[in-house]
């Protein structure tokens, strides 16, 4: 066996690498650990974990990082690639006995230079809101551990708000949380809400508002991770069962679902324009599931193992600058161009040239994600037209269409789609039209997720004040309030498919849920670089750089191309 | 309130009551048993195989069955179908049992086991299997000449020359196929191979699904391994690959932990962290494979505690009615899934002492 060679070339561990973009170049200077530097042993302890925030504080030094090591937590400047990371001193630092910090956020919109929100979970359930610039006294929820004692998975603050917070836990169950709440010194008692096959919602029933707002029991197993939808809507759920459970968060409905190839699924993320999900898991796979069709479109292999986090890049990925109003606006044409062919579609002259054009660059609409796996590998991965629009390259493209602009799905959407669960649905729509497009056009990409997310929030917080009603008016106040009520009441025929279609994940084999390797085009990564000793457990996406971090405790920097030029060390 | 429940495993203390407590009059199972198994004396070896063979349900009512039958001269299957029956046929739902009769005979029949030295579990896990096997064969074998002398009919096509498939088989048995390309005249010959359990090389921070990918990807025979073409007539290079056919029943996963070192003249054990999933699908399976749509679940875990084959320890964990459980000989532990997670191995290359999964068992869901 030619073990002993291999042995050693997997030894090498990468410090640049090369991409058509040019080359990317770790910056030892910028490495963040515990302030010794040595490699944290971390056999048997929680994944570390990165969560960075921005003061908003004119300064362009107001990036802020947090890290989790063992029991350890750190709070640090963030200098990127301007500068080396200064250890000795950070910002803040703590201990915990007992239990271990496991996962953390900010609370992007409440930053200042003077006070920033950030929760914490830790293994034994609880979840504390400490404030490492402030240093003020904390408040610390479920410290009974009377809501859940298992392990928080997932921490996360409801996107547009100052105040509500969502904590996903090993023992499968998440918890809608307000900062401003007790929770009660009893264990609380829970009312049903809604029920799909998979999952249950219900909500706590108190006479004084208390936490949690409310419960979801999601599939089986532990819930790894759950990320929101860029403009907060939606609610993307990976389970140890092997299911991804997509929701329409406000109106707690299914919108869909997905299963692994085998194993749980670890990691969770959004595309920037909502369009797409990507999954990783214990199949070694990557997954790419479009969430208007709700139907795989890829995967991809490349780790060796596991994978634990995957990413889109939003600075890398490019959604053609063919604004979506173009998309929506010439719907009928598409419908010509299907059934009669190109030439005779004339009116679609304008949008055929356009896509010639740009079918001779290589990258008229690509997104870019990463992931990082227990391989210690990172892979970078391009979704590409000729994936996401396969063989009849417009009709993918008039699904969106149809979806972003009527409320309804016209007859002609279905004709080419799976049969999966809420493909005949209409909840996406709203969403994927107003905001991370308008927002493009006006702020640029760059900036557009966060604005995006900031900017649908606001509707959100008043809905979720669900404690203030009788529960039983819950579907209706949703109605009244939010303009995607409508769906709601439609949503108990889509549920009834899901369960069909469901039931035992071993037939999901070779069905929309999950379907054969051979069914769905395999994607190789573009690079595939061994970057650590020990398993990957982060990878954030900067501007001017990507962030890495392992088991060790090494938070690793990586200039991109161009960006590194200014650092000398 | 530690992180995970690992505590448990470690307290070797507790004893049978208290498993059955930690389970729950309620949610234990009915008709089952958790039985400990008596140690000889480094029989853990073969202790950690019977436990894992045991919650191999298939395997267990073909022994079990196999019992029900008439008295049969002692023989190694007999004095497993013995332990096998004594355990189910308990009054109690947890103890101990000294697996007496079955050490005794196993040592009688293999000299490789008659001593008080650890062995393989691996290489024991194979010898049983085959063993019984064969046993099997014979008794089949018997059965058709006392046939065919009761029917006078000795005029048969020897056909006994294959022998027949057993239940071990049925369970055990998948196919390999392995695919040689002349580089010369690029004819592809293909042959196939039967395996009871595939051992596969391991590799730091992989899982066994890639180790899995690895044990079949395209191989190039040259220099020194090349491979004699029939149609060439000569020695040519060739590319070779080796895929799964049929997929078996239950799919033994044998992980090569033990690696001879050149220099030091004995085998020491690479405790790499190779993660295996609860639930697993193969990759690797060729394209005229008549199952290969198999779901498989992950059911028990030989692990092998410690830094080389002759020394250390072998315990084994087993799923059993929906949770996991720990036998260390005469120790059963309710353990929680997550603490499977501590018998991957170890990231670190230079401790080799760990507590590793040595062999898989994979059942499949239909």
């Amino acid at each position: 066996m030619a073990t002993e060679g291999g042995g050693k070339e997997m030894n090498e561990i990468k410090t640049q690498f090369t991409t058509r973009e040019g080359l990317y170049k770790l910056l030892p200077h910028s490495e963040y650990s515990r302030p010794n530097r040595v490699p944290f042993n971390s056999q048997g302890s929680n994944p570390v974990r990165v969560s960075f925030v921005n003061l908003n504080d004119q300064s362009g030094n107001g990036d802020r990082l947090c890290f989790n090591v063992g029991r350890e937590l750190y709070f640090y400047i963030y200098k990127g690639v301007r500068k080396a990371a200064d250890l000795s001193k950070p910002i803040d630092k703590r201990i915990y006995k007992g239990t271990q910090p496991t996962c953390h956020d900010f609370n992007h919109l409440t930053a200042t230079a003077e006070s920033v929100s950030l929760l914490v979970g830790f293994s034994a359930g609880q979840v504390q809101l400490i404030d490492p610039i402030k240093k003020e006294t904390s408040k610390l929820f479920n410290e009974e551990r009377l809501i859940d004692k298992s392990r928080v998975t997932c921490v996360k603050w409801v996107p547009g708000s100052e105040s509500l917070f969502l904590v996903a836990h090993a023992s499968g169950n998440m918890y809608l949380y307000n900062v401003e709440h007790t929770c009660g010194t009893t264990a609380p008692h829970y009312q049903l809400l809604k029920q799909g096959e998979s999952f249950a919602v219900h909500t706590c029933k108190s006479k004084s508002t208390r936490n949690p707002l409310l419960k979801w029991t999601v599939g089986e197993g532990a819930l790894n991770e759950f990320a929101f939808s860029p403009d907060g809507k939606f609610l993307a759920c990976v389970s140890q069962d092997g299911f991804l459970r997509v929701f329409n968060f406000d109106s707690v409905e299914l919108h869909g679902t997905m299963k692994s190839y085998f194993g749980g699924l670890l990691c969770v993320c959004w595309s920037p324009d909502g369009k797409y999900i990507v999954t990783g898991g214990e199949d070694d796979l990557v997954t790419v599931w479009s969430f208007v069709d709700c139907r795989v479109i890829a995967r991809g292999h490349g780790h060796k193992s596991w994978v634990s986090v995957v990413a889109f890049d939003p600075y890398t990925t490019s959604v053609e600058e063919s604004d979506p109003m173009e998309f929506s606006g010439s719907d009928e044409d598409f419908q010509d161009l299907l059934h009669f062919g190109r030439d005779r579609a004339n009116s679609t002259q304008s949008r055929l040239s356009k896509r010639n054009s740009a079918e001779s660059r290589p990258v008229s609409v690509t997104y870019r994600f990463g992931s990082v796996g227990q391989d210690t590998q990172l892979c970078l991965w391009d979704l590409t037209e000729d994936i996401l629009f396969p063989h009849q390259p417009l009709s993918r493209a008039r699904t969106h269409t149809n979806v972003m602009n009527a409320t309804s799905p016209p007859a002609g959407s279905t004709g080419n789609s799976v049969t999966t669960p809420g493909n005949s649905a209409p909840p996406p729509l709203p969403r994927s039209n107003s905001l991370p497009h308008s927002t493009v056009s006006s702020a640029g990409s760059k900036s557009s997720v966060a604005d995006g997310a900031i900017a649908s929030g606001v509707s959100k917080f008043a809905t979720l004040s669900l404690h203030d009603r009788k529960d039983r008016h819950h579907e209706k106040d949703h109605k009244r309030n939010h303009s995607m009520g409508h769906i709601s009441s439609k949503s108990s025929d889509k549920l009834n498919l899901v369960t069909k279609t469901k039931t035992d994940p071993a037939k999901t084999l070779g069905t929309p849920l999950c379907p054969r390797m051979e069914d769905v085009p395999l994607l190789e990564p573009l690079i595939c670089k061994k970057i650590a000793h020990e398993r990957l457990t982060v990878l954030i996406f900067l501007e001017d750089c990507l962030v890495t971090a392992c088991q060790e405790g090494f938070i690793c920097t990586w200039g991109r191309p161009g960006k590194v030029v200014s650092f000398n060390p | 309130m530690t992180v995970r429940n690992i505590a448990s495993i470690c307290n070797m203390g507790t004893n049978a009551s208290a498993l059955e407590k930690d389970i729950g009059p309620e949610q234990f199972p009915i008709n089952e048993h958790y039985f400990g198994l008596v140690n000889f004396g480094n029989t853990c070896y073969c202790n950690s195989v019977l436990q894992a063979l045991y919650f191999c349900r298939p395997f267990r009512e073909n022994v079990l069955a196999y019992k029900a039958q008439q008295k049969k001269k002692e023989n190694l299957l007999t004095c497993l179908a013995d332990l096998f029956h004594s355990i189910a046929t308990q009054k109690k739902k947890v103890g101990v049992i000294p697996p007496k009769k079955f050490i005794s005979r196993l040592r009688k029949e293999n000299d490789l086991f008659d001593n008080y030295m650890q062995q393989d579990a691996h290489e024991f896990l194979n010898y049983l299997l085959n063993t019984i096997a064969d046993i099997l064969q014979e008794e089949k074998k018997q059965e058709k000449q006392n046939g065919k002398l009761k029917n006078g009919n000795m005029n048969e096509p020897a056909e006994n020359n294959k022998p027949e498939l057993t239940w071990v088989h049925e369970i055990f048995q998948g196919t390999l196929t392995n695919e040689t390309r002349c580089l010369n005249c690029e004819t592809v010959s293909s042959k196939d191979e039967d395996f009871l359990d595939l051992s596969v090389d391991v590799e730091q921070n992989t899982s066994i699904t890639h180790c899995l990918r690895d044990f079949s990807n395209t191989e190039t025979l040259c220099s020194e391994q090349k491979y004699y073409c029939e149609t060439c007539c000569s020695k040519q290079e060739a590319q070779k690959r080796m895929r799964v056919k049929k997929l078996p029943m239950i799919l033994a996963l044998h992980l090569k932990r033990f690696k001879y070192m050149e220099q030091l003249h004995r085998y020491t054990k690479l405790s790499y962290r190779v993660v295996f999933p609860l639930e697993l699908r193969l990759f690797n399976t060729s394209s005229d494979a008549v199952n290969l749509d198999r779901m498989y679940d992950l059911v028990a875990v030989v692990v092998h505690c410690g830094s080389g084959p002759n020394r250390g320890h072998y315990i084994t964990i087993v799923k059993s009615h929906g949770f996991w459980l720990l036998f260390d000989d005469d120790i059963v532990e309710k353990i929680d899934a997550q603490a499977i997670e501590e018998f991957y191995g170890l990231t670190s290359d230079i401790s080799k002492n760990s507590e590793s999964g040595y062999i898989l068992f994979y059942q499949s869901r239909e």
